[in-house]
């Protein structure tokens, strides 16, 4: 069981309070930010928490712990706990935001909330290379930091498929922890609770709401030293996330794109904005003043050698062109290319094109 | 007086005889029907009736039993009808000296006496004929298709008249010339490799699954030539030989399908709609269990066009066949095994709206909604499509070159070439081809070396492959070789056969 000091139990009950309005809730966390005495939350409880729901004022402590127990032990049921502005384990860098959440929502490896954090999104549909790409990065990355994302599918679950091996990943949900959003999502969200983190401001039983993807992505900013963005369209709402980052002061990383490629028209404008250029994991370790660890490189047969030359000289290509460029039958070119896909070296593209990852 | 004839039954594919009986005794005039005769074997006591009377002759009279013999067995079909007539005949002294000893009459009659075709006549003759039989009396309607039977004498007649006079020696009937085998050489609907404009990979996956009888999905947005493709297989398989082409007729002659020839002379290339039921896929009815879709593509292609739009338990009633190669119906009447050695060729768009992967076309749908289009097809069945190739949307340029690709003809000879090699491979074995490899089968010729089998085991765990797909690449892998005519399997090979697991990596 997990022990809550009075200060704790008082901004779960808050936070949990679903009637709270966002305007309310933000001022508080504003408040609370700065430092608030045990005595003035128990006046601003009194005042936002209206019992019954019929407007009586009821400052009665007893009514406050009372609740506060019921909103606890429910969390403790489902193995939930709270980390509150009051808390010490409260994240740093979030208390940092203006508008930090009350209480953060927690299941999981409680320990990743004190570890180097950084984030990596991406819109839901992605080229195929992007999502490799950001699968590597979050695989190499998940050593030196817990990888921050969502749970959505696209850039998240790249994250998400690339970190959650080593659990050190953190998925910030847009609802309650115990709603499955996306519904197709419950089982991984489960294994996440597991191996990872899954964090929400959000109390148990609140449902996805359409700024609540909003609020979240600040909260993915928040948390993170720096967010790398793999692939986000010109209003992408991943946007959200990235411009959240640089108003908090974070880094921000952007995978570059084709010129013409939609996809990929939000990535290359934060770039010229001033974004950092990120192709590999090495991008954004040798920022942290980290190295890469050295990985030997693949061996490769002289057929191989060529397949991935003509590849990298024109980033996608089909097989049959790339037959040709080599000089061999496509068969032998499809046993060449599936080696090096095997090898982590390129990625299908769809339509039986290849194109080219990591140098 | 009592006559007996012999007729035969059709029971799944093979021939069971029933002696038909006719007793007339004096009495009350009746006519009586015993032996479990159903509906259609009831009638024939008023079309032989009419038949009999119609052709000139005597009904007999007094009490009549015919009895159809064994008893406890049903007995379906009009297919007794000239052997009842003859009995009758028979029995009522009409016909004195004919020699029906030993000849087996198999027709249906017409009120007016002709004698009609009647349906599964091949799979009788072939059983009666290995029962010891040699003499026969068929429709003449169904000469074509009798004429392949070796061995026999077969007297085709049109009329009842005409069987009385041959059965009297009044008139002579010459037997049926024996029917020399002479494979389709054209087959697939005037389809060839040739016109098949582009898609490089999806040709040579075809190339590798006919080589090895192997399953096909191809994959790619609506408009690419899916359907082209696999219209192409037949021409590309290797000809029937007269085994096959009798086995192959014997079922097309139980469901009724056989064409003017006689013979199935080409591989069946069957195309069930996506609304087709299970039923009509696997087979089945209510009394008689007619052969399904599977079954009449035996030794040919079943193309599943639009595979996520068939239904989910049609698909899965597939899996148990495409191991076994045979599909058991069983119903109230009794069970019938009829073979389904087929290779399935399946379509399917990548995504509902068929964009997904495309390079110029934008994909509207949500990864959730491709997932549940995907979905359709459960792993289990997906395990066992050997080959998952995508379809290329071939550049306009290319379609409307001149250039002619390389013809359905040579590519027949490399498969031949392969299937040689296969066939001394499976010397004194049941198995014909790769795909039918058991799990003893492929650790006697499927050995990788240290190499292939580490690439194998890399495969195995980044796809997440299941023991069934890791089989399957195996035996793709073996057909790979055998099209390169290598001994061993080369680790070229097993990269080549990963690459045809298209589904997985999709996941």
């Amino acid at each position: 069981m997990t022990a809550y000091s009075a200060e704790e139990r008082l901004l779960v009950l808050l936070a949990a309070a679903a009637d709270l309005d966002e305007r309310a809730r933000s001022a508080l966390s504003r408040a609370c930010a700065r430092g608030l005495a045990r005595g003035e939350l128990e006046k601003i409880c009194a005042a936002v928490i209206q019992t019954d729901g019929n407007g009586v004022y009821k400052g009665d402590r007893a009514d406050f712990s009372a609740a506060a127990d019921a909103v606890l032990g429910r969390m403790e049921r489902l193995n939930v706990f709270a980390v509150t502005l009051a808390s010490a384990g409260y994240p740093e860098a979030l208390r940092a935001i203006p508008d930090p959440p009350l209480a953060l929502f927690c299941a999981g490896r409680r320990e990743l909330l004190a570890a180097r954090k950084f984030c990596i999104v991406g819109s839901r549909i992605l080229p195929a290379w992007a999502e490799k790409t950001g699968r590597h990065i979050a695989a190499e990355l998940a050593g030196r930091f817990a990888v921050v994302t969502g749970i959505a599918e696209g850039g998240d679950r790249a994250a998400i498929d690339g970190a959650l091996p080593t659990g050190s990943l953190i998925s910030v949900l847009p609802c309650g922890l115990d709603v499955d959003y996306p519904a197709s999502h419950a089982s991984l969200k489960r294994e996440i609770a597991k191996k990872g983190l899954i964090v929400s401001e959000y109390p148990l039983g609140t449902r996805a709401q359409k700024f609540s993807f909003h609020a979240r992505n600040r909260i993915l900013a928040g948390l993170s030293e720096g967010v790398l963005v793999l692939a986000a369209g010109e209003w992408s709402g991943t946007l959200i996330t990235a411009n959240a980052a640089l108003s908090y002061g974070r880094d921000v990383f952007a995978l570059p794109h084709n010129a013409g490629a939609a996809q990929g028209a939000g990535c290359n404008s934060l770039i010229k904005q001033g974004a950092y250029l990120c192709t590999d994991a090495g991008d954004i370790l040798q920022m942290y003043g980290m190295d890469r660890a050295q990985t030997s490189a693949p061996e490769l047969t002289a057929e191989e050698e060529k397949l991935l030359a003509a590849l990298r000289l024109r980033g996608e290509e089909h097989a049959a062109a790339l037959a040709a460029a080599a000089g061999i039958p496509v068969w032998e070119a499809q046993a060449a290319l599936a080696a090096l896909e095997l090898k982590g070296l390129v990625a299908r593209a769809g339509g039986n094109k290849y194109t080219a990852l990591r140098l | 007086m009592i006559a007996k004839i012999v007729c035969y039954a059709l029971q799944g594919l093979e021939g069971v005889p029933v002696e038909v009986e006719t007793d007339v005794s004096r009495g009350i005039p009746s006519y009586e029907m015993v032996g479990l005769p159903d509906a259609a074997v009831k009638e024939s006591r008023e079309r032989v009736r009419s038949a009999i009377k119609n052709s000139g002759f005597a009904f007999p009279m007094g009490k009549i039993t015919i009895n159809f013999a064994p008893a406890d067995r049903k007995k379906e079909g009009a297919s007794f009808d000239l052997a009842v007539a003859v009995s009758l005949l028979k029995a009522g002294e009409q016909l004195v000296g004919a020699d029906t000893q030993g000849t087996v009459f198999l027709g249906e009659l017409a009120l007016d006496g002709a004698v009609r075709p009647v349906t599964g006549l091949l799979p009788v003759l072939i059983s009666a004929r290995a029962h010891g039989y040699t003499r026969f009396v068929v429709p003449a309607g169904n000469a074509k298709e009798a004429a392949f039977l070796r061995g026999a004498q077969i007297y085709p007649v049109s009329t009842l008249a005409e069987t009385v006079r041959f059965l009297l020696g009044a008139e002579a009937i010459t037997p049926l010339a024996p029917e020399t085998f002479v494979p389709h050489m054209h087959a697939g609907q005037g389809a060839d490799l040739k016109f098949v404009k582009g898609q490089p990979v999806a040709r040579r996956a075809l190339e590798v699954a006919v080589a090895g009888g192997h399953n096909l999905l191809l994959m790619g947005p609506p408009g690419t030539g899916k359907t082209m493709l696999a219209r192409c297989i037949p021409t590309v398989m290797p000809d029937l030989t007269f085994a096959e082409a009798l086995e192959i007729t014997k079922i097309h002659s139980v469901a009724g399908t056989l064409g003017e020839e006689g013979i199935i002379s080409e591989r069946p290339f069957r195309t069930p709609h996506h609304t087709a039921t299970t039923v009509a896929m696997c087979g089945g009815g209510n009394r008689v269990v007619h052969p399904g879709e599977i079954s009449l593509a035996h030794g040919g292609v079943l193309f599943l066009d639009e595979l996520p739009e068939y239904k989910r338990s049609t698909l899965e009633a597939l899996r148990q066949p495409l191991e076994d190669g045979r599909i058991t119906v069983s119903r109230a009447g009794g069970s019938v095994t009829y073979p389904a050695r087929f290779m399935l060729c399946a379509s399917m768009n990548p995504c509902p709206c068929g964009n997904y992967g495309s390079a110029d076309k934008v994909c509207t749908c949500s990864p959730a909604e491709i997932r549940r289009y995907r979905r359709k097809i459960s792993g289990p069945l997906l395990d066992r499509i050997d080959l998952q190739v995508e379809v290329d949307n071939v550049p306009y340029d290319a379609l409307a070159s001149d250039a002619e690709q390389e013809s359905s003809e040579r590519v027949r000879e490399r498969v031949n070439m392969a299937r040689a090699i296969q066939s001394v491979r499976f010397e004194g074995l049941p198995q014909r081809t790769n795909a039918e490899m058991g799990e003893r089968e492929l650790t006697a010729f499927c050995r990788l070396s240290g190499e292939g089998e580490r690439i194998l085991r890399d495969a195995f765990e980044r796809m997440k492959l299941s023991a069934r797909a890791r089989s399957r690449i195996l035996k793709v892998s073996r057909t790979i070789a055998d099209l390169a005519a290598s001994e061993e399997i080369l680790p070229a090979h097993v990269y080549e056969a990963v690459s045809y697991r298209l589904g997985d990596s999709l996941e």
